[in-house]
């Protein structure tokens, strides 16, 4: 598969949700998807230290009449989870969680941190869907945005290894 | 120097800065000063810098002030970087460090021991970053850069204990929840920026 097909795919389906504000913490597998978010100039990029003040970025911008998404791993949704609750759940704002899916079936590495990021996201209330291919990110991308936005909660899009074409 | 005598000194100034203020008696203690629909009160320590950020960066043209302390800013030290990187000219940040976790039982934080909180915000990038003396001082910093739209950090070392805390609870108890007061935010940003936040319930028909 295509480096690059996916991750293109991905920012033209944000923009076409309406996306304009996102904020993000790379991963290897994210590189190409975060090159392309920091060089469109349709989209304010802001770089973070670490995920949980990403939620916080991403409340502010929505109060501030921005569609936001945050870029992330799995194991930067748990450092977030404190964030995602007293924040972005308890004032009622609406999030895009694109979560690289680290541990997933088919992978070495991270299985523990695979094993426990459905149930998490399950627990905090958080819906959940699990993107594998090309051809449903742009619906499940724009779904996700439109579901957030009505329930005025954060929606997580987890990004498997196929969409963003690094499965070997 | 009194945390209560700097929010005096700023309150009647900031016009129709939206302010966001740590949970606690930063809160009590400004909302009394300033009441009104611009008023936002975070209790996840660590975040009134982040929330504050996205929404200066969301409406460049109107000022935020961010109101936080020394126990919230130490959880969140990985945002003074991103702070630095973003500097937007419309964002005041201030910390008042009192040296305790004053409204989480009055233990001691790091900065009544070790940690300079100005110090580890110059090292993290903030060159503006700065301790202000007084509450006249504070009061000048403030109007300097909002009168110039410019960035500022400001760190105030502030004196807390059981007194303190006893006359602020004394302060009259917030009259709407933390999530009406977000919404009576946004609301009020909708109306004075002639822009569309919360979205439209649905269905149309």
């Amino acid at each position: 598969m295509a480096g690059e097909t996916g991750p293109s795919m991905i920012l033209e389906a944000m923009k076409e949700a309406g996306i304009n504000f996102v904020t993000s913490l790379p991963d290897h597998n994210l590189a190409k998807l975060l090159e392309f978010v920091d060089k469109d100039p349709d989209l304010k990029h802001v770089p973070l230290c670490r995920e949980e003040e990403g939620i916080g970025i991403c409340a502010g911008a929505y109060m501030g009449g921005k569609t936001t998404a945050i870029i992330m791993q799995n194991g930067g949704f748990l450092n977030s989870c404190n964030a995602l609750t007293t924040t972005a759940l308890n004032f009622n704002i609406p999030i895009v969680l694109l979560i690289y899916y680290a541990g997933d079936i088919g992978d070495e590495g991270f299985s523990t941190l695979g094993s426990v990021t459905e149930p998490v996201l399950q627990g905090l209330g958080i819906r959940c869907y699990v993107l594998r291919k090309l051809e449903e990110i742009r619906a499940t991308i724009k779904g996700a945005t439109t579901l957030a936005i009505d329930s005025r909660r954060p929606v997580a899009v987890l990004l498997t290894k196929d969409v963003l074409g690094m499965r070997r | 120097m009194r945390r209560f005598d700097c929010l005096k000194a700023i309150a009647p100034l900031v016009g129709d800065a939206l302010v966001i203020t740590i949970g606690g008696g930063s809160a009590t203690e400004w909302t009394h000063l300033r009441p009104g629909e611009g008023n936002l009160r975070s209790r996840t320590l660590g975040l009134v810098q982040s929330i504050a950020l996205g929404l200066a960066l969301a409406l460049p043209k109107r000022q935020l002030l961010a109101i936080d302390g020394d126990g919230a800013l130490l959880m969140n030290l990985c945002g003074l970087p991103t702070l630095a990187r973003e500097k937007p000219s419309n964002l005041i940040y201030m910390v008042f460090d009192n040296g305790i976790y004053e409204a989480s039982g009055l233990r001691k934080t790091a900065t009544a021991e070790v940690a300079d909180l100005i110090a580890v915000a110059k090292g993290a990038g903030i060159g503006e970053a700065v301790w202000v003396s007084s509450p006249e001082d504070f009061k000048s910093r403030v109007l300097e850069s909002m009168r110039q739209r410019k960035f500022a950090f400001i760190g105030a070392r502030v004196e807390s204990g059981p007194e303190y805390v006893a006359e602020f609870r004394s302060l009259p108890r917030f009259d709407v929840s933390e999530v009406e007061s977000a919404y009576r935010m946004m609301r009020y940003i909708e109306k004075t920026e002639g822009i569309r936040v919360v979205p439209l319930p649905g269905p149309r028909h």
